[in-house]
């Protein structure tokens, strides 16, 4: 491993922005990734700071089942992300539709269709802990040595 | 020659002071909003479509997806107006329940919306403090329903858990807990000097404009509309005195107030329904049968009205939604951001106005 | 002031305060045991009621599958919103979540069921397809042949004279197994639940 590389690990594992998007959802994935910034939480502990803006983000997250509005929407959003870049499907809805994938519904699940997911996090919603564990264990895995596993 | 430039200022969909997509297209002269205009329809989702030929088990759930924040007034809704069709009357002790379980919603709900809008003026100290008072809240809904956001608490004829002996000692704790900490922030709300330059005088709605466009909630009770509460036609809170609260100067100030002040006032009804709640059955039977209703409730942001028609064995034929956001998306585009001075200030007047664009598209 | 910054200075320059100012992090916040969590499997032994099936709000969440070990509900997250009303509703205490199993033995609360099957003769094309397809049937009258035609009168439903008879709706167990077969939406069945107290019921 270069030294260069070693570094950028180190910078990487303690700076994680978080953009969130939401595609479609009740709110209720939302709020509770705005619960992840309280306090009892602590993310910026982990060096993890949420703030929407693609354009900084490391980690994209969406929730809720795909509303026919975010058709190109969600892919720019997807491509204005500098690499190296994951996105996390919070809830069921990305993941299935859950309770609005029926007959006569609007949306269309799952996310994966339309943007590359790396992670789910089944629940609805989710809890926070739940959020920021799977924020936690998927950064090392997309971020270390992202330069040396390009080549 | 001083030279003035009409801009279209469009903000949204994805902004980093929404928490859900929504657009506002603004006409501006130089930093002054002229004009504004709302875009909707990134989240619909056609519930109200795929709520039909369900029964109640199924219904009960979706209606509490439209709107995540507010669940539970939803719930609490959609059940009364398949009770109040159907005939089914609840226990005592289940409806003190429910205001209980509705309170401690409007209370999270409540700070939510504050803590939104000291987040988008920048104090994020205060807004850090509110957001873990939310936290106890959420713990209380938790303890008592079993999850945090979405609680599937009410079901037609009564609850479904009931509170238990250590658990109101524990939500007791909390609300005292609760109460001691809100004196402080809303003395930090108040007294903070930039605070008030940043919220007083600044997207004024006056009593004729709420009445014009239709404002509900704190919206209107902070412009001087006290009667606009639902909860006055509710049995369990007029068992328990409830008088709405209300503010007269519209500006932005007035709508964090009004919400403060409400949360004190629900920390107080929970106190009494504790007080007044007797042991007894939790649940009282009853089927959902064929009948058509309309009813209404206070939900957070303001009233929530349920239209619903079943069939014999209790499947929705009909259902119609009416939300509060979508009224107050309204007064605030058209009524609040006119006049506002800055571009700042047309995210934190918009979000002081707790839009909820969920529950409006559904 | 002069000792009390020589306290700090010592209290500051110990390795363990050090260590712990610069490293330790808050333990992570803990799931406490009233969350209702996807419903795990208790060790009862299930009787494949499917009553979980039939209450469950969301599609595709919960099925009762058959192991080594006999039938057992199996959850699928992703699809589960642990609501906890299969857990309300099992009989036999097969699965748990939280505190709801709990708490349902000390208030004694339950459901009553009633099931109806409606068809919407317009829509009907008499294919069958809810009479092979439901499990009922399956048990009643194995030798019911594809179009769902059969001599046996014990069955709840069949297609006899160009026409779906209902026989026994009251053998429905509310499976919507027939609704998710239909290729036309023309059989719905209606589940009417009643929230109560059982000790009620009961005395």
């Amino acid at each position: 491993m270069s030294f260069l590389q070693s570094i950028k690990n180190t910078v990487r594992s303690r700076s994680i922005h978080v953009s969130y998007v939401n595609v479609g959802s009740c709110n209720g994935c939302d709020i509770e990734v705005l619960a992840m910034l309280a306090p009892r939480y602590d993310i910026e502990q982990y060096g993890i700071y949420v703030h929407n803006n693609p354009r900084e983000a490391d980690i994209l997250l969406v929730t809720g089942a795909f509303t026919p509005q975010w058709e190109d929407k969600l892919k720019s959003i997807w491509d204005k992300i500098p690499e190296p870049k994951a996105a996390i499907a919070i809830g069921n809805c990305p993941i299935s539709g859950c309770v609005f994938n029926r007959r006569g519904s609007f949306v269309d699940p799952p996310v994966a269709k339309h943007i590359p997911i790396a992670a789910e996090v089944p629940g609805c919603p989710p809890r926070p802990t739940e959020i920021l564990n799977a924020v936690l264990s998927l950064a090392p895995v997309v971020f270390k040595d992202y330069e040396e596993k390009q080549q | 020659m001083k030279k003035t430039v009409d801009v279209s200022l469009p903000i949204g969909p994805l902004h980093p002071c929404f928490k859900e997509p929504a657009r506002i297209r603004c006409e501006t002269k130089g930093e002054r909003v002229i004009s504004a205009e709302m875009d909707l329809g990134y989240v619909k989702k056609g519930i109200e479509r795929i709520m039909r030929g369900r029964p109640w088990q199924e219904v009960m759930f979706l209606a509490e997806r439209v709107c995540g924040i507010c669940s539970v007034i939803h719930n609490m809704v959609c059940i009364e107006t398949l009770e109040k069709l159907s005939g089914i009357d609840v226990p005592e002790r289940a409806a003190y329940l429910r205001v209980i379980v509705n309170e401690l919603d409007r209370i999270q709900s409540h700070l939510l919306a504050n803590f939104s809008y000291c987040y988008t003026i920048e104090h994020e100290t205060l807004s850090m403090y509110l957001l873990n008072l939310r936290e106890t809240a959420m713990d209380m809904l938790e303890l008592i329903t079993g999850a945090r956001v979405t609680c599937a608490y009410m079901v037609p004829g009564g609850v479904r858990f009931d509170l238990r002996d250590e658990d109101r000692l524990t939500l007791e704790e909390a609300l005292d807990h609760m109460e001691k900490e809100l004196d402080r922030y809303v003395g930090m709300f108040k007294n903070g000097p930039l605070i008030a330059q940043r919220s007083k005088g600044v997207g004024i709605i006056s009593r004729d404009d709420v009445i014009e466009a239709h404002g509900v909630g704190p919206v209107a009770r902070a412009s001087g509309i006290p009667e606009s509460d639902r909860r006055l036609e509710h049995p369990t809170y007029r068992k328990l005195g409830f008088t709405p609260l209300s503010y007269e100067d519209g500006d932005n100030y007035a709508r964090i107030m009004i919400r403060f002040d409400e949360v004190y006032q629900s920390i107080g009804l929970i106190r009494r329904c504790l007080e007044n709640m007797v042991p007894g059955p939790i649940r009282g039977g009853g089927t959902v049968t064929a009948g058509e209703a309309t009813h209404a409730g206070e939900a957070p942001r303001g009233e929530l009205t349920y239209y619903v028609k079943t069939d014999e064995y209790g499947r929705i034929i009909d259902i119609a939604i009416r939300t509060p956001s979508i009224m107050n998306i309204e007064s605030c585009a058209h009524y609040m951001l006119e006049g506002v001075s800055s571009a700042a200030d047309i995210t934190s007047t918009f979000i002081s106005a707790d839009p909820c664009i969920a529950c409006a598209e559904r | 002031m002069g000792t009390s910054i020589t306290y700090y200075l010592q209290e500051m320059l110990r390795g363990e305060w050090l260590r712990k100012f610069l490293f330790v992090k808050t333990a992570p916040y803990e799931t406490p045991p009233h969350f209702r969590d996807y419903p795990r499997l208790t060790g009862k032994e299930c009787n494949r009621c499917l009553n979980c099936m039939m209450i469950c709000p969301t599609p595709g969440a919960i099925e009762v599958l058959k192991t080594e070990e006999g039938w057992n509900p199996v959850i699928y997250p992703g699809h589960c919103i642990r609501c906890g009303l299969c857990v309300e509703a099992c009989p036999e205490g097969v699965l748990m979540s939280g505190r709801i199993l709990e708490s349902q033995f000390y208030e004694n609360t339950g459901y009553s069921y009633t099931f109806h099957l409606t068809v919407d003769t317009t829509r009907c094309m008499r294919c069958g397809n809810c009479s092979v397809a439901c499990p009922i049937n399956k048990e009643e009258d194995p030798q019911l042949a594809a179009g769902g035609t059969g001599a046996n009168d014990e069955v709840i439903m069949r297609v006899k004279g160009g026409e779906l008879q209902i026989l026994h709706e009251e053998k429905c167990t509310g499976c919507k197994t027939c609704e998710e077969t239909c290729p036309n939406s023309a059989i719905r069945v209606a589940r009417v639940i009643e929230a109560i107290h059982v000790a009620e019921e009961e005395g």
